[in-house]
């Protein structure tokens, strides 16, 4: 899928943040397109975590400015964000171990059948439901009732990007969905990310490992000490480029041109360098 | 299981304990525990303790009945104004617990010390006494009985009404537990509150809420004591709370949070009271009454454990 | 305004007082002008530590008879009280700390007190016990007893029940492990020709009390007679002896406002009474005597005895109308 030339669905320029004299953000901007996954890179501490608290709306900007389909967007609680369309799907994961998959599914969005004081949940809905979606999402779970913590970590991540799937988010963020898993359930998790693309959302994908990205990724956005250090749709790009940038890019190349003088046959010239 | 266990030992060793009559005792004695138990066990589910819960039902006594004695009111209106105080007392516990963040076990247990500290000292600066005055020749003190501590007579076997009151607290919370929105909030709230405030579940205001419900299962059990009793002494409650908690836990709530049934609370009370009133009925050493209590509560707890060990390894 | 009038008219009278004691002091002799000085006996301050239950009626009649006798004999009185042994031996070291005149103590456990009495002692503080250890005082190093002899109490309710004609009394203790509670069943008992159960109860929680004594006379109809250590008792046993649908009687130890009224209208026949009032008016009053004149009863042998006294039908009429003042 390549980058169509569509009004973006959510759009940051300049943003900036800080906490008391630390800059967390300097300058950033990023669009992010329907049925486009642009993947964030960057290293601990690169501001990953600041920006998606940000679009989420766990944090305020300080500067520039955030719009939502074309509009500028203040929000001030994840329950704004998600109302705007901006679901996210966290590292630890915002699902509740000891509750069965279906009450998980609709876990803040309960659908409700009747009148106060008798309004109840509407169970059966409930439950086809989130079977329907799951399997809808090429994932089979044998028991509905079974608690989400019985579940496997890949399983898990489907879950909440289904969940966020079926409560019409427009634009969904993953958190390092792939970071704690192996290799195997970590295929599953990006297989969802590209059928997430096909439905047609607009996909921020946070993660430090290029080649994840670079299977999935329509743009790619590396972040560097809260300031922007690329920002290029795949075409530019190839996963070498990518992984040169996320390993330090710039800085990487002046190491490597000083590592090139100093790696002469004659070892005695970096003795001779020291001494002097 | 345990339940059956404890009733079986009794039914065996204590002739007076096969009467419908004892029986009707022993609902009545494990009703007042399972009361405040419904309100605990929800809030517990909810990943949260209140150490004040025993103190608290003094508290709204107490006060229900100084209010309606010393401005002369409908004794109606003082159990109004005793509901207020004990559902703001609830209010409090929250709200601190969910502002400050400290573990609720320490903000309960300093409203539980200024509770018994202030049921003292308001009852002794109201009344000159440490007591509230009687207040059976109140108007409404007639219908009031009637409805927290009356009892009724079904097939010649007196019945407290009390023990109706929490079989319908219990069907009550059940059903909010099972199958309302609420039900999975509080699931959630404890048993991942982060996760559950970010898919915008109200976290805080459902904490505050179950305080509030403890507190008003507190108001309710404080109401029975005043008018079966018709005055209430400002010392009592103290340690109560941990019964009222023992009954939860016996019944299956993680002490954590995020697991448990009203149910299940339910039989814990009922546990604990047919353990108290058995031994008596067995005329058992009355020296031992506290060990005879608890080392039932022990054989309760085991088998519960060993009966769900055997069903999960099938 | 009123309140800043107030304390200025105070500060003026007790410049005149001050004055006046002054001049009494200046002047050598004189039979009249000591008796004046006598009344005007400088502010004593004395401690009284109980080991009562917080918020327990009994234990507040004796703390008003103590203020009475207080603030007659211009006696600073600072009441406290813990159930834990413990706790009320601190409470008495917190006293001889603060240099008080005289200690008022229960000795509910002589064994944890003797220790701290003994420090009162060698700080020439005076210390009276009241209430209860009426077979421990002298040993632990009080100068004097006011109180009853459980011992005493018991066996008059084991007569009592007698001539009641009574067959199987139940014995009712709020509080497992106290010495005062123990010794009054235990006489009762053996002054009892009857057979005597004694049955534990949770005195923090009133349900259960009413609960437990409900169970117990189903289980055991033959039971005619509760006995209650404590006045709040008796009022929930008569609930409980209600539901039970048994034909007991009840009567009690110790008194309150509501329980006088029980008795007069007939629902509990009796109560052994020892007087708590007279108990903490007599005690404070012993350090007034012995701080201003150097008088103590019992000559340090023998205590003074506030009771039994009965309170029944016969003379419950002239006890209701200082029931109702929270004195009896």
């Amino acid at each position: 899928m390549t980058t169509t030339e569509t009004a973006p669905v959510l759009e940051l320029t300049d943003i900036g943040k800080s906490f008391g004299n630390i800059h967390a953000l300097r300058g950033v901007s990023l669009s992010v397109r329907a049925g486009e996954v642009t993947c964030i890179l960057g290293d601990n501490g690169a501001g990953k975590s600041t920006l998606i608290k940000i679009i989420s709306g766990l944090y305020q900007h300080d500067t520039g400015h955030y719009q939502v389909a074309g509009r500028p967007m203040k929000c001030s609680s994840p329950r704004d964000a998600l109302d705007q369309g901006i679901a996210t799907v966290y590292q630890d994961l915002a699902l509740v171990p000891l509750l069965p998959v279906w009450r998980n599914f609709f876990l803040g969005s309960e659908p409700t059948l009747g009148v106060w004081p008798l309004r109840r949940l509407d169970v059966a809905h409930m439950r086809r439901t989130a079977d329907e979606e799951l399997r809808k999402m090429g994932i089979d779970i044998p028991d509905i009732d079974q608690p989400v913590g019985t579940l496997s970590g890949g399983q898990r991540q489907v879950l909440a990007i289904a969940r966020a799937i079926h409560f019409g988010a427009k634009v969904l963020i993953l958190d390092e969905p792939t970071a704690a898993l192996g290799v195997k359930q970590s295929g599953v998790v990006l297989k969802y990310i590209s059928a997430a693309r096909e439905a047609g959302l607009g996909v921020i994908f946070i993660t430090h490992n290029p080649h994840h990205a670079y299977l999935v990724g329509d743009r790619f956005v590396i972040l560097r000490q809260g300031t922007l250090e690329l920002s290029a749709p795949r075409a530019e790009l190839t996963l070498d480029d990518l992984t040169h940038h996320m390993a330090g890019g710039a800085e990487l190349d002046a190491l490597k041109h000083e590592l090139q003088r100093i790696d002469a046959p004659d070892l005695g010239a970096v003795h001779d360098k020291e001494k002097t | 299981m345990g339940a059956i266990a404890v009733f079986l030992l009794f039914f065996a060793v204590a002739t007076p304990f096969r009467e419908l009559d004892s029986l009707s005792t022993v609902a009545y004695a494990s009703s007042t525990i399972g009361i405040m138990a419904v309100g605990v066990s929800l809030l517990m589910i909810g990943g949260e303790f209140d150490l004040s819960a025993g103190v608290g039902v003094i508290t709204s006594a107490l006060a229900a009945g100084m209010f309606a004695y010393e401005l002369s009111l409908n004794v109606w209106v003082g159990a109004a104004l005793a509901l207020v105080l004990s559902l703001t007392i609830g209010f409090l516990n929250g709200y601190l617990v969910v502002k400050t963040k400290l573990p609720s076990f320490l903000i309960t247990l300093s409203t539980f010390l200024m509770l018994q500290g202030l049921n003292l000292a308001v009852t002794r600066w109201v009344t000159g006494s440490v007591a509230s005055p009687p207040i059976s020749d109140m108007a409404g003190f007639g219908s009031a009985s009637k409805v927290f501590a009356s009892s009724f007579t079904v097939a010649g076997v007196g019945v407290q009404l009390t023990v109706v009151w929490w079989i319908a607290f219990i069907a009550l919370a059940t059903w909010v537990l099972l199958r309302t929105k609420v039900g999975n909030w509080i699931y959630a709230a404890g048993g991942n509150a982060e996760a559950a405030r970010a898919v915008g579940v109200p976290v805080n205001a459902t904490k505050i809420g179950l305080f509030m419900t403890v507190g008003f299962m507190a108001w309710f059990v404080g109401m029975h004591n005043l008018f079966r009793f018709n005055t209430v002494q400002s010392g009592e409650g103290v340690g109560q709370e941990l019964i009222y908690i023992a009954a939860a836990v016996i019944g299956g709530c993680a002490l954590m949070g995020g697991w448990g049934t009203a149910i299940g609370a339910a039989i814990g009370a009922l546990i604990l009271g047919m353990a108290q009133q058995g031994v008596v009925y067995a005329g058992w050493n009355p020296d031992l009454f506290m060990f005879f209590i608890g080392a039932t509560l022990l054989i309760a707890v085991v088998l519960n454990l060993w009966v769900r060990l055997r069903a999960q390894r099938r | 305004m009123t309140r800043r009038f107030t304390r200025r008219l105070s500060s003026v009278l007790a410049a005149i007082a001050t004055a006046a004691l002054v001049l009494a002091g200046c002047s050598s002799t004189g039979g009249a002008q000591e008796e004046q000085a006598a009344l005007d006996t400088p502010e004593y301050k004395i401690a009284m530590i109980t080991h009562a239950e917080p918020g327990d009626t009994f234990w507040d009649i004796i703390r008003k008879g103590a203020e009475a006798a207080a603030q007659k004999s211009n006696i600073d009185l600072q009441y406290a009280s813990s159930p834990e042994a413990g706790q009320q031996a601190t409470l008495v070291d917190n006293a001889i700390d603060q240099g008080v005149d005289g200690i008022a103590l229960t000795l509910a456990t002589p064994s944890a007190m003797k220790g701290v009495v003994q420090r009162a002692n060698n700080a020439g503080i005076p210390v009276i016990a009241f209430n209860s250890g009426i077979d421990d005082w002298e040993e632990v190093g009080a100068m004097s007893y006011y109180g009853t002899d459980e011992t005493l109490a018991g066996t008059a309710f084991g007569k009592r029940l007698n001539d009641e004609g009574a067959k199987h009394a139940l014995c009712v203790v709020q509080s497992q492990g106290q010495v005062a509670l123990e010794e009054r069943c235990q006489a009762l008992k053996d002054a009892f020709n009857g057979k005597t159960t004694k049955i534990y109860v949770n005195g923090e929680d009133m349900t259960s009390v009413q609960s437990t004594l409900e169970a117990k006379l189903q289980a055991d109809p033959s039971i005619d007679y509760v006995a209650t250590l404590g006045a709040p008792y008796a009022l929930t046993a008569l609930d409980s002896v209600k539901s039970a649908g048994s034909t007991a009687e009840v009567a009690t130890f110790d008194t309150n406002e509501e329980l006088v009224s029980k008795i007069k209208d007939g629902s509990v026949n009796f109560a052994v009474d020892q007087q708590p009032y007279l108990q903490g008016y007599l005690t404070v009053d012993a350090f007034w005597l012995y701080l201003s004149n150097g008088n103590f009863a019992g000559g340090s042998k023998e205590p003074v005895l506030t009771g039994p006294a009965f309170i029944d039908q016969s003379n419950v009429d002239t006890i209701v109308k200082y029931a109702q003042k929270g004195t009896r």
